[in-house]
């Protein structure tokens, strides 16, 4: 597949895979070998002090063969997702963030006007910023000028698996945008996924869908395949949709009668 | 001496923030440690004092999206 960089890592996958919800550990590491993604997102917690023996989720992942993506959940203002950024930097892990700042716990939707300002906020100190937002295209375009490496609109909540509710806004966020899209959130299968590809966006994240797949080794082959199906469906155009038949062997003229 | 430790009272005998980390057994885990809302770096922790009624935060990487 074509390459695409953030920032300036150049990435061959366009599969950003989370790493949430998998039934152990083997799993999530077989589901992440066969997504073949290079970008690995986590959250930041406070560690449990009465289980500190609890195994961490990097005793299982090769920090050097990936690039790691922490994100902000759990913030509820821009303060918030700035400290829990500063905190996921000092790891000395990666200086890359997905801003994600839910005001509202039933359906997770990110506040547009938080994750702004701390966008501007962490851009200014030198943070790669993802920012998770909503499908909408002039917030998009803000983000952007901010100086986000990349726009991440949700397709739908976070973990309903929907889809895409509104392909039109997608359109217009490709169409519009100078740095990379992903879709992040709300997708639940593959078909999904090549929706998504199709309408030009560069990437996307997912971790529900695949984990909690029946089969999630099996469902982040078939996300990584979708992926590549729908970017090249992208690149060759597909045709316009008419109204009517068109034969597909013409030459009127020579048709038996 | 008394601390606050990711959000719970704590009693325990600690000089700097790496007897804290050294106290809990996490010295060789991939740990971030804030105290009294600053962030600190590994290399800081030898050099960071401890006071009475400080509030740390020890945080890591977990499973998200």
């Amino acid at each position: 597949m074509d390459t695409w960089k953030i920032g300036n890592r150049t990435l061959h996958s366009r599969f950003f895979i989370g790493t949430g919800l998998f039934p152990n550990p083997y799993v999530q590491q077989e589901a992440i070998r066969a997504s073949g993604a290079e970008v690995l997102t986590f959250a930041i917690r406070r560690i449990n002090l009465e289980q500190t023996e609890d195994d961490s989720i990097l005793q299982h992942i090769e920090p050097e063969q990936f690039q790691f993506l922490p994100n902000t959940s759990g913030a509820r203002t821009a303060e918030e997702a700035v400290r829990i950024a500063r905190l996921a930097r000092a790891s000395g892990l990666s200086d890359w963030i997905k801003v994600e700042i839910s005001a509202n716990e039933r359906t997770l939707l990110p506040d547009a006007l938080e994750t702004l300002k701390a966008t501007e906020i962490l851009v200014k100190e030198g943070f790669t910023v993802l920012p998770y937002i909503s499908d909408d295209p002039i917030m998009c375009k803000r983000l952007e000028e901010a100086g986000a490496a990349a726009v991440m609109p949700g397709a739908s909540p976070i973990g309903t698996g929907l889809g895409i509710l509104n392909p039109y806004h997608l359109g217009l966020i490709v169409e519009e945008a100078k740095v990379p899209v992903i879709v992040d959130a709300g997708l639940g299968t593959a078909s999904d996924v090549v929706q998504a590809m199709e309408l030009g966006v560069s990437g996307v994240l997912m971790n529900t869908p695949v984990a909690k797949a029946r089969d999630p080794i099996k469902m982040a082959q078939a996300m990584r395949v979708a992926i590549e199906a729908g970017r090249l469906a992208y690149l060759a155009g597909r045709i316009p949709k008419k109204k009517y038949a068109s034969a597909s062997s013409g030459l009127e003229a020579f048709k038996l009668s | 001496m008394e601390l606050i430790i990711n959000g719970k009272v704590q009693q325990l005998e600690a000089k700097t923030i790496k007897d804290v980390v050294e106290h809990f057994g996490l010295s060789s885990k991939p740990i971030v440690v804030e105290a009294d809302g600053v962030v600190l770096v590994s290399e800081q922790w030898v050099d960071t004092a401890v006071k009475p009624g400080m509030k740390i935060e020890l945080v890591h990487f977990v499973g998200g999206g």
